[in-house]
């Protein structure tokens, strides 16, 4: 280790010093506030960290982690959304009884593990990073503790995530039996000079893009996902159908890549077969969905087989140009998903979640902003111009069109209108008739925190709908970083 | 000041913007004052603009406001275009309507929606400005919709009678069967010329297309299309009357001096177009001449004192169309400057009486109106004299020359012409004989305010003098080789002058002395049929009825069930029966939900096996 | 490092995933099933083991080590996480913990 590799690997190694100075500072006073803002202190540093060496050339510190323009984006952008996370969870913990405080070094060890995952080269990083991720996300589903929802739902994660963690590994141990390395790149030098695919190999990738599918809730792995959405509490179901989804997504894209995975018919195949199926899936099972939180967790599993058709168009086209579609998108997506959850909430109270559908009716005569930006996230989400959405789902279909995936781009369409039916839906229920409403008007408590995150949300999401150029810009510098 | 262009139609505009969002909440007093005042800055506006633009040479002046959008090839530059034709009508709309304005002030104060009145007439000012200034077809076309619409929302202002909305309905739909044949003829023109602006458009189309073609036929006629519904002409008329459902203000603003003579400026901004198009600008005037016969004849048989303004109207810019048609682009233009002023007049004096006399529409129940409504009455002395283009008024030169025109192309469209004047005599003295003379019936409840006289006596003078506004267009028109300078014909000029004294005479003999006696003619079979017929202006309403309501009501009857929309049906259907299905399989037991992800490995590996 | 061959070594640690995996499948106490998932990790675990192994590395048996403490890491949340469950449903059946469906 030189000082090189310890500057490349800093914004990783402030996240971890901050969970433990965070963990330290609760020990001596315990303070919401206090403990809100050291976190976000931490997340800020890790941030001015990854700014200062934004420039600088991709660094191999150790063999398990690569920091390259790549891996420094994506932290970059996990790291704001943790940012935005925390803003929300101030709000939403702030009325709640209880010792809210360990929430955040929670967080940021979540945070730690998505870290680590986006810059990992190695399966031992891959499995280390998806773990921290895992096991924070866990004890964050059952933070309400008092709610049963939320006591469910994280047991089943916990389950599913260890079942599908096993078949990960035993795709790695498949892998490790027959090429006797570890990293990316080895696996993909390994395969290079491989004739026939090995049926070992074979199935360990494909037990491996099980185990991620998992992760990412794609079809037939999906089950989980409403539930544990519906029962996490509203900004850690943010957390995780980002920071988690697309740190997952990004490694994915990475392992793809290095170890030249893409050269093999067999795993587009079986991609293929797994993007079609969720965008049907989940378009399908949110039609006349009546919980919110539920409508975004199969809405979100449609997304992902979005992303998913840029990824598979990687074996015809460019690496660079499936980064930058897939980078746009997720970006959108994490802009869009945190905005929604971040409205659900606001407007929860710590009596009630509000994720049932007739909690919003006539929600733009009671909170006429709120809606608006709920409107917005949720146009964006549908794909319409003039948001950011547009434009991703715009690069997807590029992308789809430039490798002639016809057949996937047409389940995007259908899965597109499908999702303008239930987008819209929650729209029209909010502009009906506040006379019909039997819910008793919410005393408006001062949410400025979250109220603020919605804000800027908003703002980005209309820059990167109107003038995409910037953004754009700034994910081409970092397309061509995967090697 | 001429850099100030932009702000003239802006003006207006913001007068809608504040109008539309503060809506009633603003206080009574200050509605008007931004109504009014905004198009009045205009007015002035363009006042100075004028006074600078016609003391030099008037060369065309050009303000470029940016790109609209930039698309690949497709470039959309829009800006405003100056030139003695755009003057005109700028004159005609902020001068004019800025004395509606103020007539409105008053005419409307009682009304329960008076901000939303004048955000819609400043939004209708603002985009018949764009309209004449655009010097792109985009443009102009945007200006074209946006008068629309502002007719379409005042002609149903008072929207609580379902009637008023289904006049509305009536205008736009049959305005909008215009405008798609104009939307395709600029489809026609970009495509073959690659521009949308108009100068180039006509430099180009001369250059490049041989008179008589197909091309430039088929152009000029789908332009001719959209002017014809605008402007109320045969075969898309039906509409004016039903109009009158709106404001008097409105009527005068929208349905006399201003929309309907878009139509007229449209074919006099590319002239060059039908000059191209030989047979077209002959159909132009022949619509004209018949349209003017028509509307006179169904001018003769109404009793509603706006609908006879209505159907003058029609019958007015059928002469403008009858100019045109014969290559009198000037007179066309001069005789549109001066109906604007006095049918103006004429609608806001209608106004007046129809405020101060219970809101009675009837002619026939007025009577004697003379002595109880002097100005109303002097309005309306003046505004039919220069109506029926008696002289001295500036009716009669505008009219003069349109007729001394047509008689150069062809005797029998100036005998049309002069037939048309002396109907147009007859029933216009009918009017103020019936209601100004004779024994009163009922008393006049007020008498008018400053605000509504003001521009009546403006008006009246314009009426008058207007002719001394005539604007030299020779630099817009001077493609055009045939000369204006008419061979002074005695009998012709004679008899041109003459005909419209026979129509007053006729009027005065059958409803002023008495001489003649209406009730003997009607007893006649089928003189009062004639006069159903003319009533219902000459049955197009039904016509249309039989020809496309009725057929379509049948189909929509036959296809009742929507054929086409079974298979969307269907897919939501099966949608709905997928749904199901994939939600009975969300259970909630966590150990389907592990067999699920076990059964799922298993299938993938196995595709991936066999792949 | 010849005494086990590789198919063998991985055959038993697949048959043992196997095992663990129908556990989580069948079994209805939320406790035997989060045994049954220490079954499968440490299935894997063996698997890896095998591999390094045959090629004469350390990093198998790194790999188990990281395993050992994910799946310690993974049952203290798991067996807290049902300690509560226990408090509030009153009982540890993984099929009436199914509050959140559709």
């Amino acid at each position: 280790m030189n000082s090189n590799q310890f500057i490349a690997l800093a914004p990783i190694l402030i996240i971890a010093g901050a969970a433990v100075v965070t963990m330290l500072i609760i020990a001596i006073r315990r303070n919401f506030v206090l403990i809100n803002c050291v976190s976000a202190c931490g997340i800020l540093l890790s941030l001015l960290a990854v700014g200062l060496i934004w420039q600088a050339n991709p660094v191999q510190a150790t063999s398990l982690i690569r920091v390259d323009g790549y891996a420094l984006f994506y932290t970059a952008l996990l790291l704001l959304t943790g940012l935005s996370v925390i803003g929300l969870c101030y709000d939403y913990f702030k009325a709640r009884t209880g010792e809210n405080e360990e929430l955040f070094v929670l967080l940021l060890t979540a945070l730690l593990g998505a870290v680590v995952l986006v810059s990992s080269s190695h399966f031992a990083s891959f499995f280390i990073g998806l773990e921290t991720l895992s096991i924070s996300l866990f004890v964050l589903i059952s933070y309400t503790i008092n709610r049963q929802n939320s006591l469910e739902a994280a047991i089943k994660y916990l389950i599913l995530s260890g079942v599908s963690s096993a078949f990960l590994l035993f795709g790695m141990a498949l892998i490790y039996a027959q090429s006797g390395v570890l990293d990316f790149n080895g696996i993909g030098r390994y395969l290079m000079n491989q004739k026939d695919m090995n049926a070992l190999v074979l199935s360990g990738v494909i037990l491996i893009i099980a185990g991620v599918g998992f992760k990412l809730s794609l079809a037939p792995f999906h089950l989980w996902t409403p539930d544990v959405y519906e029962g996490a509490p509203s900004p850690i179901t943010a957390f995780i159908a980002t920071a988690s989804k697309g740190a997952v997504f990004a490694l994915l894209l990475r392992y793809f890549i290095s170890a030249y995975n893409y050269s093999y018919l067999p795993f587009l195949t079986v991609l293929s077969v797994i993007a079609v199926l969720s965008i049907l899936i989940g378009n399908l099972l949110a039609l006349l969905q009546n919980n919110v939180k539920r409508l975004l967790a199969y809405s979100s599993i449609g997304h992902m087989g979005y992303v998913l058709v840029a990824f598979i168009a990687g074996g015809r086209i460019a690496p660079a140009l499936v980064v930058e579609s897939v980078t746009f998108y997720l970006v959108t997506y994490f802009i869009t998903t945190i905005g929604a959850f971040g409205i659900i909430s606001v407007l929860s109270t710590p009596q009630i979640e509000a994720d049932d559908l007739s909690f919003y009716r006539g929600l733009f005569w009671r909170q006429p902003w709120l809606a608006t930006i709920f409107t917005l996230m949720l146009i964006s989400l549908a794909g319409i111009p003039l948001t950011a959405g547009f434009i991703g789902k715009f690069y997807i279909f590029a992308s789809g069109a430039d490798a002639r995936l016809w057949g996937l781009l047409l389940t995007v369409i259908v899965g597109s209108g499908l999702g303008l039916y239930y987008y819209l839906r929650v729209v029209v229920v909010m502009s009906m008739n506040v006379e019909a409403t039997a819910i008793e008007p919410v005393e408006p408590v001062q949410k400025r925190m979250s109220t603020t995150i919605l804000a800027v949300l908003t703002l980005l999401l209309l820059w990167f709908g109107l003038y995409p150029g910037h953004l754009i810009e700034s994910i081409l510098l970092i397309s061509n970083s995967l090697k | 000041m001429i850099e100030l262009l932009g702000w003239v139609p802006f003006l207006p505009f913001l007068g809608f913007l504040i109008l539309a969002i503060a809506g009633e909440r603003l206080s009574r007093r200050l509605i008007p004052w931004i109504g009014a005042g905004s198009v009045g800055i205009s007015a002035l506006l363009t006042a100075l603009i004028g006074a600078q633009f016609l003391k030099g040479a008037m060369p065309p002046y050009r303000l470029a406001l940016g790109s609209w959008m930039a698309v690949d090839n497709l470039s959309v530059p829009f800006g405003f275009y100056l030139d003695p034709l755009s003057m005109t009508m700028l004159f005609v709309v902020t001068g004019v309507g800025f004395l509606i304005h103020v007539y409105s002030a008053e005419f409307m104060e009682s009304d329960p929606g008076y901000a939303r009145f004048f955000a819609y007439m400043n939004l209708f000012v603002s985009a018949m400005l764009v309209l004449v200034l655009a010097d792109n077809l985009v443009l102009l076309y945007l200006g074209w919709e946006g008068v629309g619409l502002g007719s379409y929302l005042l002609i149903g202002f008072w929207y609580e009678d379902p009637n008023n909305g289904y006049a509305a309905r009536k205008a736009f739909v049959m305005t909008r069967a215009g405008d798609t044949s104009m939307a395709i003829g600029l489809f026609l023109l970009f495509t073959q010329l690659h521009t949308f602006d108009i100068q180039s458009v006509m430099t180009q189309a001369t250059n490049l297309w041989t008179p008589g073609t197909v091309l430039p036929v088929a152009a000029a006629a789908l332009l001719l299309g959209g002017a014809v519904g605008k402007s109320a002409q045969l075969p898309l008329q039906s509409w004016l009357p039903d109009a009158m459902a709106g404001p008097t203000p409105v009527s005068a603003l929208i349905h006399a001096a201003t929309m309907v003579t878009a139509g007229v400026y449209l074919i006099a901004r590319t002239h060059a177009l039908f000059m191209l198009a030989p047979s077209v600008q002959f159909a132009v005037a022949v619509i004209g001449a018949v349209t003017l016969l028509m509307a006179g004849c169904s001018a003769l048989a109404q009793t509603d004192i706006k609908r006879i303004l209505a159907y003058s109207t029609i019958s007015q810019i059928g002469y403008m169309f009858l100019a045109l048609g014969v290559g009198a682009w000037s007179a066309a233009i001069f005789h549109l400057l001066t109906h604007a002023f006095f049918k103006a007049l004429l609608f806001l004096a209608a106004g007046a009486v129809i405020l101060c006399f219970h809101h009675e529409h009837n002619i026939f129940r007025m009577g004697g109106l003379r002595k109880s409504m002097p100005l109303a009455f002097l309005s309306f002395m003046i505004g039919s004299a220069a109506l029926s283009g008696l002289p001295f008024t500036s009716g009669y030169y505008s009219k003069h020359e349109i007729l001394l025109a047509a008689f150069e192309v062809s005797p029998v469209l100036w005998t049309a012409g002069c037939l048309g004047a002396l109907i147009t005599g007859i029933y216009s003295f009918r009017l103020v004989f019936v209601a100004f003379f004779g024994p009163q019936h009922a008393q006049v409840e007020k008498s008018p305010g400053w605000r509504m006289s003001a521009p009546l006596l403006l008006l009246c003078i314009l009426a008058l003098a207007g002719a001394m506004l005539e604007i030299p267009l020779a630099s817009v028109f001077s493609a055009l080789a045939a000369d204006e300078n008419l061979h002074e014909l005695n009998t012709v000029s004679a008899i041109t002058v003459a005909a419209p004294f026979i129509g007053v005479l006729i009027a005065g003999l059958f409803y002023l002395t008495g001489a003649f006696s209406t009730q003997r003619l009607e007893s006649l079979v089928w003189i009062r049929q004639i006069q159903r017929f003319f009533f219902s202006g000459w049955g197009m309403d039904a016509f249309y009825n039989i020809l496309l309501v009725r057929p379509f009501k049948t189909i929509a009857r036959l296809n009742k069930n929507d054929a086409v929309d079974s298979i969307y049906s269907a897919t939501a259907f099966l949608s709905l029966m997928f749904h199901r299905l994939f939600s009975s399989l969300q259970t909630g037991q966590v150990r389907w939900y592990a067999s699920s992800m076990v059964l799922g490995t298993i299938v993938i590996i196995a595709i991936g096996w066999l792949s | 490092m010849n005494g086990i061959p590789l198919e063998l070594g991985l055959v038993l640690s697949a048959v043992l995933f196997v095992l663990g995996l129908i556990g989580v499948m069948v079994r209805r106490n939320l406790i035997m099933i989060l045994m049954s998932l220490e079954v499968m990790l440490n299935a894997t675990g063996l698997a890896f083991i095998v591999a390094g192994s045959r090629w004469g590395q350390a990093d198998g048996q790194i790999m188990f080590l990281l395993i050992l403490t994910l799946a310690a890491a993974e049952v203290g949340v798991g067996l807290g996480l049902a300690l509560q469950i226990f408090h509030r449903f009153q009982t540890l059946d993984a099929d009436s913990v199914n509050e959140m469906q559709g």
